[in-house]
């Protein structure tokens, strides 16, 4: 860490006694207080009425909507994937045409994907993890808000292409040549709407890993944490090192598409093989980041069903980190028949078989609860106990499919199909409809039918395997994937027949479902508050709804606090424990320490507003004009977006409290405000940075990938000029220097001159960004190659200049206008941390495009 | 590995049997036996597997709990989730990768090479120490007993070249050549289809393969490298007549004619196939007539263009001229 | 419930103090994989520049007993951190495979298993990496 804090003692620090002894915990509160208490929270938290009802950015709202709108997409390529069935049916069938049947089929993975698995996991952590974790709310709402909108308008611009005749027909996977080559703006709306909703993806992934870290419940240790939080940490961190990869392939297969830069041309010297390594870099950390947050469920679901705690926490613990490392080591499996070599195939064929291992000891720890509990068979546990059946099934044919040499077989069959639906299903839509049954007295304060639950059980187990086991066959029969239509006589009919059937089974199944779901459950009363009689702390959550999460942030020294103190809900009732109040009728939720949660901070969290329904749509606009190559448009919109999420920040972030420190219970007095890496904006920052590290880390690896596949830099190209480069890095540099100096001088109370550091840093930095494109301007990107990755590595970093730019000028204009004091300097700290990133960014393109060439 | 092979023979041949003969389950081929054998042997195991893991779940929710569950259920994550799955992994892990090398074994001399097309496989036989190849499309006829390599590479997208029956895929990229090889053991005809998606007709990119007695194959191959039989009979001849006004050859080769095109398949000795299009169609008198009046009612997105200008007595001279082509 | 209060107790500096814990607890259970990480990027770079640059400069063999070498060295620094890990974890004198009350102890005491059995994780995915050093001898 560069970023330490010098020993100031004007920072203020907690004070009081901590942690609280039983005595004060059981010192009984007044009725009056504990009235205007809630009287507080209630004006605080509440939700707002009417039609700015879509203006809420609470957890609750926010998180339903979210779920909704995954469940409403999931409908949708639902629907898609019943044509595709009744096509393929019986053969030579004409119903549906070829073009067709490849949009459909293409938007049917795309859909499942991209709109509901990864946004399903993000709504039910959303929805989940404050009540987890005893905690008010996420730290940014408003941050959920915005990827939420982002969510809703890339999805339905992407989904709805589908009604025009204009969706990306080249598969999920969108290989080049083919996709690079297809005409129409399918492949454009893939990449510009789904790389829009990648974003809004890792916002969501920020904004969970930060929430896992700071907003846990004082004495919440990470030995006690709820399993949910430490998988949400797991596949928060893959998101952030998965997900840049592919933005990085979209960046340069739009590039590609709109101005003709060869990277996946081989007559250029481009090579098609690049986007498979990008994607799949993210689409096989991507199976795990759909399946981690499913068993996550069940780690949740199964110790309430045993009635005792999870059996072998740690070596879950382990399961999850363990699974998170190794889906990294898998993604050439996916590409085992493109010619690798055979050594290459080999170790990726191993860690495909090592990643099993932690695999399979989550499953054992589930049914060592099972034997060392007493289990009671609630629809929840139905459904988990499906998942394992169907999951087991597609997990021990992965094991089969991992052996290369068989893969050479099935890859691009309908083994593999029956594989992954097998794996998808039974690791990810059987737990979610569990976890589904599990929290909806949680979520709705209702509950949802055993009778219902049942029958769309039993509905979709029955179809599930009806349509996908004989496609096991029908694979090893020889039948490809992604076929609209199939002679008669190969044997195939009767199979896609029977497999017909099951998908409308389970069709039948999702509408039992979606039923129970959405059907009026007024009539029902009042459910109970801890239906389950469950152990963790979102079953405190008050009955009827309370829009403030919890009436006081509990003390927590167990895994399951519900089970092992007996007065908790009591005390959480009266305001015993902490936050109980809010005298100003502020939304405030408390920062703990990361490893300990040793209660740091009072943060106060940003309330209903239009600015983030604005900042998502002029976003949207930004990413969604240039598929119709109107630039012009979306450079405007851009601004905007700009301009909107800079008035957001500017109004509701990191403004000097009124009050330094704040009353949080317990006689303990908490500090208001907090800048560097006390505070969860600066956190949120350096988490993001790491992603787009990644990002930028793809797009250099593709250089030195080029390097290796052919002959590169080709033979008497020219080069970049090697002195702008140079001169770039050292501007870059100055400009980074002052940044630091800036927060350094207005720490130490000298604003006058740490102005003048970030009135310099701009010019340094504009001068740097030209500089880096003076240095390939000669060259001419659409040639070739070389010259295109040069320009690609070019524009990343002085994209990524704007952002720095805009940051300096608003701490200027921050302590200008006296938002931005010596000791309330928390947007200067997030600058720096941006910044350091910016000059590695800048520093390594220096390098790579005045350096490497020369060199290699 | 033989004594297994015998054990299984009956089962596959019961398999080969009800299956078709794009099926990788009835091997044609030593690598597809050998991947079969594979196939068989894992399946064991994991139904066993299943059965065992999804046994235990059910016992564990229908058991009341005893003193010693502790201990037990500690013992169970120990040698369930990490004893137990190291060993077997690593052995399948063994047997894989013992397998892996031979699969890509080059070949013993004849060279077939096979560039992809949208949506059809131009092809060139290249026998050991030819300088010349030996043009055809859509089919590939090869000797049972020895090993071909296939150097293969595609013309714009992404193709991958698979005959189930024989064994493993390879998928073909423009730029970039890639190489497997394949060892009939059985004579017969099998059916291979691109593995790979590739644009509209992706459905229809099929091909026939034929296994021969290696005696068989070596007259086939010569008699494929002769020019092309000249029409017989006055209905081949005004076809013929027609093939060359209409332009045909343009684009088809039919060679020892003016035919000389090179964008569509090759059409020297395409009376010969199994079939039409890229194994779209028969090679009956009505399949061609049909194909020639509108290929894409059959390949969307083919980029023949449709010829319903002629009327039904020319189509039919046209198709006999081409049937002739034997 | 004032078992450990001094312990508790908020600190000055809370986050750097946070970090320094972190430092030698919740990165220390990723040390493991992250050796996993390198060394498998090791094997496939290795073997991917080899193959399609260096065929001719040295023999296949020669890279093989060098990544093999690497392997060594992998397994170790896995089986050093484990045996840190494992004596952090401390199980022979305290008899305890759970650690869930809510002390600094049992933190010290679940982070030192966790790596101990990431460690282990680690280890035998490193070996799978090595088999096919063993079992393929050639870049086709």
């Amino acid at each position: 860490m560069t970023d330490r804090h010098h020993s100031d003692p004007e920072v203020p620090r907690p004070e009081g006694p901590y942690p609280p002894t039983e005595a004060m915990l059981s010192e009984p509160v007044p009725e009056a207080l504990q009235a205007e208490q809630r009287r507080q929270l209630a004006a605080a938290w509440d939700a707002p009425k009417g039609w700015r009802y879509w203006t809420a950015v609470n957890n609750s709202e926010v998180g339903v909507w979210y779920a909704l709108t995954a469940f409403f997409f999931m409908l949708c390529a639902g629907v898609m994937a019943l044509m595709i069935r009744v096509q393929l049916a019986v053969p030579e069938n004409d119903l549906i045409s070829a073009d067709l049947f490849n949009q459909l089929f293409t938007m049917h993975g795309s859909g499942m994907m991209f709109l509901f698995a990864v946004p399903m996991f993000e709504a039910i952590s959303i929805l989940m993890l404050p009540g987890l974790l005893g905690a008010r709310d996420m730290p940014f709402p408003r941050l959920s808000a915005y990827g939420f909108w982002c969510f809703v308008i890339g999805g339905v611009f992407v989904l709805g292409a589908i009604l025009f005749n204009a969706a990306p027909k080249a598969g999920w996977f969108m290989y080049p040549p083919l996709a690079t080559e297809e005409e129409g703006v399918g492949s454009d709306i893939w990449l510009l709407g789904l790389s829009f909703i990648e974003v809004a993806s890792i916002a969501a992934a920020v904004e969970l890993i930060v929430g896992t870290l700071k907003c846990r419940p004082p004495g919440m240790r990470v030995n006690t944490m709820p399993l949910y939080a430490w998988y949400v940490m797991v596949v928060g961190g893959m998101i952030l090192f998965a997900f840049p990869p592919l933005i990085a392939g979209d960046f340069l297969f739009e590039l590609q598409r709109s101005f003709d830069w060869p990277f996946f041309d081989p007559a250029r010297g481009g090579d098609p093989m690049l986007w498979q390594h990008l994607f799949w870099i993210f689409g096989h950390p991507e199976v795990y980041i759909v399946f981690l947050p499913s068993i996550a469920i069940a780690a949740m679901v199964v110790p309430t069903v045993a009635q005792r705690p999870i059996f072998g926490y740690s070596w879950i613990v382990l399961s999850a980190v363990g699974t998170g490392f190794i889906s990294f080591g898998l993604w050439v499996h996916h590409m085992f028949t493109t010619g690798l070599p055979a050594l290459s195939l080999g170790f990726f064929s191993a860690a495909s078989e090592a990643v099993v291992i932690p695999t399979g000891i989550q499953l054992f720890c589930f049914v060592a609860t099972l034997i060392a509990g007493r289990v009671k068979m609630t629809p929840p546990m139905l459904w988990i106990a499906g998942a394992l059946a169907v999951f087991t099934t597609g997990g021990l044919t992965g094991v089969m499919v991992a052996v290369a040499p068989f893969d050479f077989q099935a890859h691009d069959g309908y083994f593999i199909v029956a594989h992954l639906h097998y794996v998808l299903f039974g690791g990810m839509v059987f737990p979610v409809i569990g976890g589904i049954y599990y929290f909806f007295p949680f979520i709705a304060k209702k509950q949802l039918s055993a009778r219902l639950s049942r029958w769309s059980f039993w509905l979709i187990f029955s179809g599930t395997n009806i349509c996908y086991f004989p496609m096991h066959l029908t694979g090893l029969t020889g039948m490809p994937r992604r076929i609209y239509t199939y002679p008669d006589g190969l044997g195939w009919g009767w199979l896609n027949m029977i497999s017909t059937l099951g998908a409308f089974a389970i069709a039948a199944g999702f509408l039992v479902f979606a039923y129970d779901l959405l059907r009026p459950k007024g009539g029902q009363g009042q459910v109970a508050r801890n239906p389950w009689n469950a152990g963790t702390l979102e079953w405190t959550h008050d009955i009827p709804e309370a829009k403030w999460g919890v009436r006081s942030i509990p003390f927590v020294r167990s895994r399951y606090p519900l089970w092992d103190e007996p007065k908790l809900v009591e005390r959480m009732d009266a305001g015993r424990y902490y936050l109980p109040d809010s005298p100003e009728q502020k939304r405030e939720t408390l920062i703990t320490s990361v490893i300990d949660a040793r209660p740091i901070q009072v943060q106060e969290v940003t309330g209903p507003t239009w600015v983030t329904l604005w900042a998502a749509g002029f976003t949207g606009g930004a990413f969604i004009f240039p598929t119709f190559h109107w630039y012009g448009p979306a450079m405007v919109s851009a601004a905007f977006a700009v301009v909107t999420i800079l008035y957001w920040l500017w109004t509701s972030t990191a403004r000097p409290p009124r009050h330094e420190m704040r009353e949080a219970g317990l006689g303990l007095r908490l500090p208001t405000y907090a800048s560097g890496p006390a505070a969860v904006g600066w956190w949120a920052v350096w988490i993001t940075m790491l992603g787009d590290a990644t990002g930028f880390a793809s797009v250099v690896f593709g250089f030195f990938f080029y390097w290796t596949a052919s002959d590169f830099p080709p033979a008497g190209s020219p080069l970049a000029a090697g002195w702008p480069a140079a001169g770039a890095a050292l501007a870059y540099l100055a400009s980074w220097g002052l940044t630091l100096g800036a927060r350094m001088l207005n720490r130490g109370e000298r604003s006058g001159a740490a102005m003048a550091c970030l009135a310099l840093a701009p010019l340094l930095a504009v001068l740097g960004a030209g500089a880096l494109i003076l240095s390939v301007l000669h060259l001419e990107p659409a040639s070739h190659v070389y010259p295109a990755i040069l320009w690609a590595i070019m524009v990343w970093c002085v994209t990524h200049t704007i952002p720095g730019v805009i940051m300096q000028l608003y701490c200027l204009a921050g302590i200008l206008f006296g938002k931005l004091r010596p000791r309330h300097d928390a947007d200067l700290w997030n600058s720096t941390l941006f910044w350091h990133f910016l000059l590695l960014t800048a520093l390594v393109s220096a390098a790579v495009i005045g350096l490497a060439p020369r060199l290699l | 590995m033989a004594r297994l092979t015998a054990l299984l023979l009956p089962l596959l041949l019961l398999l080969a049997g009800c299956s078709g003969r794009q099926s990788a389950l009835g091997p044609g081929g030593a690598d597809a036996q050998v991947l079969a054998v594979l196939f068989f042997v894992m399946l064991g195991g994991a139904v066993v597997l299943w059965l065992f893991m999804n046994g235990l779940f059910y016992w564990a929710t229908r058991r009341s709990p005893s003193a010693h569950s502790e201990k037990g259920s500690f013992l169970l994550i120990v040698i369930g989730g990490i004893l137990f799955p190291t060993v077997v992994l690593a052995a399948l892990l063994s047997y894989g990768l013992a397998i892996l090398p031979d699969q890509r074994a080059p070949g013993d001399g004849l060279t077939v090479a096979v560039r992809g097309e949208q949506w059809w496989w131009r092809v060139e036989y290249w026998p050991e120490g030819a300088e010349a190849p030996i043009r055809t499309a859509n089919e590939i006829r090869l000797p049972v007993g020895a090993r071909t390599e296939f150097r293969l590479d595609s013309h714009r997208v992404i193709h991958s070249f698979w005959v189930p029956a024989l064994g493993g895929k390879m998928d073909m990229f423009p730029g970039r050549e890639t190489r497997m090889s394949l060892e009939p053991v059985r004579p017969g005809l099998y059916r291979g289809q691109c593995a790979e998606f590739c644009g509209e007709s992706h459905a229809w990119m099929a091909f026939e393969v034929e296994a021969m007695e290696p005696a068989a194959f070596d007259a086939w191959l010569a008699h494929e490298a002769s020019d092309a039989r000249p029409p017989e009979g006055a209905e081949a001849q005004r076809g013929a007549a027609l093939f060359a006004a209409q332009g045909c050859g343009a684009c088809h080769a039919v060679r020892g004619t003016e035919a000389v095109g090179q964008v569509g398949p090759d059409l020297t000795h395409v009376g010969s196939r199994h079939s039409l299009g890229a194994g779209r169609l028969g090679m009956a008198q009505e399949d061609l007539m049909r194909w020639i009046r509108d290929p894409a009612a059959f390949k969307p997105g083919a980029e023949m263009p449709a010829y319903d200008h002629l009327s039904e007595a020319q189509l039919s001279d046209l198709a006999t001229y081409l049937r002739g082509l034997q | 419930m004032t078992d450990d209060a001094t312990d508790d107790a908020p600190r000055h500096q809370e986050e750097q103090k946070a970090f320094a814990e972190e430092a030698d607890s919740l990165l220390a259970i990723t040390i493991a994989p992250l050796i996993w990480c390198a060394h498998f990027l090791v094997c496939y770079c290795g073997v991917a520049i080899y193959c399609a640059k260096w065929q001719q400069a040295f023999s296949l063999g020669v890279l093989r007993a060098g990544l093999i070498g690497a392997t060594v060295l992998a397994l170790a620094g896995i089986a050093l951190i484990g045996w840190f890990a494992f004596r952090r974890w401390d199980v022979r004198t305290s008899g305890d495979w759970v650690h869930e009350r809510g002390i600094s102890e049992d933190r010290h005491r679940f982070l030192g298993h966790a790596a101990f059995l990431l460690a282990l994780i680690s280890f035998i995915a490193v070996c799978y990496v090595t088999l096919p050093l063993i079992f393929i001898g050639s870049c086709a």
